[in-house]
């Protein structure tokens, strides 16, 4: 088990990004073969794949394909997320400039799979670079017939548009990013099961399947391949491939597509190694999920099951490693800065929450801190935990309980000493007091 | 103290003066995308993104109550409407801003690979805090949330541009560049967003659902 390229394979060919080399490389292969396939086969390839969402959360994709409605008689839609956020992520941009194509492909083969003839790709307003791809991939594929009216001579019509988000981290959840894509704030909605899911009431109402870049670029690869190549890949119920962004302390950073199932370790070797210093900590799922100590990495795989196990989550794949000169109450600070600024107000819990955590670390990371904070922390935490309208409120405070319970003598060494206990300086100083040695990171 | 970027709150927005007065800026061009980009949806308020985001390049850059007036009566929504969404999202200039708007990102792992030092060089350098215009226009300078490039940590992004493996030393050489620059302004950056919304030659149509089939 180690780096093994499904979605990347291509992605170091020059010009792949053209529809000619990424037809010379198999490119349209997948649409052409589901053009030929029943509806209901598409969706019990994925489903034999065992392919998982790979937004984050891991739902199995071939039940979201197979809840949209089996006719024409009313309007449905497909949208792809990719409202890339997560702090340590960095994956779908390089999907999107690298191999457009693979989205387009995976976007139009869950078209005829869900009878959808219209498409949205929501993509994050910062990403104008990356989109441009995009949209390059789609002007060819209508100019070849791989999208548009009659795709292919199946009968089946399909447009495909780009809409562009305009900085909102909270847009990344499902139901904000429809509520976006409607023209509103980015605000969540109910959810299952106070709410229909998206695919019996999405958009305007309407049945709606929405899916990750990663997620349509594996169904696309799994239609061309075939199911049982990919369900050979991974554990018994984490199959095939993920993208991992590394970043942090290491050599070379970058995105890595390993085997489900990789030891973690083993994937941060293939990275590099750490850089100046022993390894203190890893996020593996982006910031949104537990901190692991450097001993918990050596028991982590990298599969949903093995991360639960272990008390974190594979989460998007954000994974990010840092030294021993690394803070992680400065880090955890940030964190909740991070969450405070993203909150999008909708609900008490979350918003006065994040507010409430941001201020006691900042409180302690001044050199204010109190006996019992460490213990306010925790039961602000447990006040926002499931009690928010959407997983952002649940994302502040598990890395923050996280990080207490794998560091707490850390945050006692700061409310005892009032100093950081790696030496690392406070906060970004008022401009009057600026010293360019000041960094998260001690030097 | 933390800058006070962060906290939206302490950055007001002006309030609307004397809407009855303005004039809609729109030009013909701005008019037939705008009609074309709402022919995507089966309502026309849910152009209302992309409209801002045509407000904001035709309005030189920021969004202004006037700018927001207009997109609502175009998109016949309500002008509260408008400024919430235009409120909500970070990437919409409700003040001017410098002709080049640097960013950077101070999240994770930017933070733990320099980025406040880079703040500070750039601080220093241009004389101004975080949030704030240089005296002749030329930058301003503004904290990000994670940009998600985080493996060339620290990230800068300047319009539609990410410049990447930025040091408190290099920083330095990039506001050089920036200022010889014509390009990444925020108004060119609006122009790319709305632009990548319209359909390119290819686009023939296919089975886009008209209002009516929503019922």
């Amino acid at each position: 088990m180690a780096i093994r390229n499904l979605i990347f394979e291509f992605r170091d060919v020059p010009g792949i990004s053209n529809l000619d080399v990424w037809e010379k490389h198999g490119g349209y292969d997948g649409l052409k073969k589901a053009v030929a396939m029943e509806r209901q086969t598409i969706v019990d390839e994925v489903k034999a794949a065992g392919l998982r969402g790979r937004g984050g959360a891991g739902f199995p994709t071939w039940i979201k394909w197979n809840g949209l409605p089996k006719n024409y008689d009313a309007p449905h839609y497909i949208l792809c997320n990719a409202d890339e956020g997560e702090p340590g992520t960095f994956k779908d941009r390089e999907t999107l400039l690298k191999v457009p194509h693979a989205l387009v492909e995976g976007m139009a083969i869950a078209s005829l799979a869900t009878y959808s003839r219209v498409g949205f790709i929501y993509i994050r307003g910062e990403y104008a670079e990356p989109a441009w791809q995009v949209r390059k991939a789609i002007d060819q594929a209508y100019a070849k017939g791989y999208l548009g009216k009659n795709i292919l001579g199946s009968g089946h019509d399909f447009d495909l548009y780009i809409h562009m988000g305009a900085g909102s981290y909270e847009c990344g959840e499902e139901s904000a990013l429809m509520s976006s894509l409607m023209g509103e704030r980015g605000n969540p909605r109910l959810k299952f099961p106070h709410a229909p899911l998206p695919t019996v009431a999405g958009i305007w109402q309407a049945p709606t399947l929405i899916n990750n870049v990663e997620s349509y670029c594996a169904a696309r690869w799994i239609i061309a391949h075939g199911s049982a190549e990919y369900a050979a890949l991974g554990t018994e119920r984490s199959k095939g491939t993920k993208i991992m962004s590394v970043s942090g302390h290491v050599a070379k950073p970058g995105n890595y597509e390993v085997e489900m199932g990789t030891p973690l370790m083993e994937l941060l070797q293939a990275a590099g190694g750490v850089t100046n210093g022993r390894l203190k900590a890893v996020i593996p799922g982006g910031s949104s999920v537990q901190i692991m100590t450097a001993e918990q990495c050596e028991k982590i795989n990298l599969d949903y099951e093995s991360c639960s196990a272990n008390g974190t989550l594979l989460g998007s794949g954000g994974m990010m490693a840092f030294n021993d000169l690394t803070d992680i109450v400065l880090l955890m600070r940030r964190t909740s800065e991070f969450y405070m600024h993203e909150s999008c107000g909708k609900c008490t819990p979350c918003r006065e929450g994040t507010r409430w955590l941001y201020k006691i670390l900042d409180r302690i990371c001044s050199g204010g801190g109190r006996q019992g904070d460490v213990e306010l922390l925790l039961d602000v935490c447990s006040q926002i935990d499931g009690r928010s309208y959407c997983g952002l409120g649940d994302a502040a405070c598990w890395p923050i309980a996280g990080a207490i319970k794998a560091f707490r003598h850390e945050f006692d060494y700061w409310i005892e000493h009032k100093r950081s206990p790696v030496g690392a300086q406070c906060v970004p100083p008022a401009f009057e007091t600026i010293n360019p040695a000041l960094s998260l990171t001690a030097s | 103290m933390a800058p006070n970027s962060i906290n939206p709150l302490a950055d007001p927005v002006a309030k609307p003066v004397a809407l009855e007065e303005s004039a809609f800026l729109f030009s013909e061009e701005a008019v037939a995308e705008l009609e074309e980009i709402a022919t995507h949806y089966p309502e026309r308020k849910a152009a209302c993104l992309p409209a801002l985001w045509i407000a904001q390049r035709e309005y030189g850059g920021s969004l202004t109550p006037a700018a927001l007036k207009e997109v609502a009566e175009r998109l016949g929504i309500s002008y509260t409407e408008v400024e919430g969404v235009a409120t909500f999202y970070t990437m919409y200039n409700l003040r001017p801003r410098g002709r080049h708007h640097l960013e950077i990102c101070t999240c994770l792992t930017c933070s733990v690979s320099g980025a406040y030092d880079v703040v500070h060089a750039l601080e220093h350098a241009m004389g101004i805090h975080l949030g704030e215009t240089t005296p002749d226009g030329e930058f301003t300078l503004s904290e990000a949330e994670c940009l998600n490039y985080c493996g060339a940590a620290t990230v800068v992004q300047v319009g539609d541009k990410y410049f990447t493996n930025i040091t408190p030393q290099n920083c330095i050489s990039l506001l050089d560049q920036l200022r010889e620059s014509p390009s990444y302004t925020p108004a060119m950056l609006a122009d790319s967003l709305v632009k990548l919304h319209t359909p390119g030659a290819g686009f023939k149509g296919g089975g886009s659902y008209t209002p009516e089939d929503l019922g």
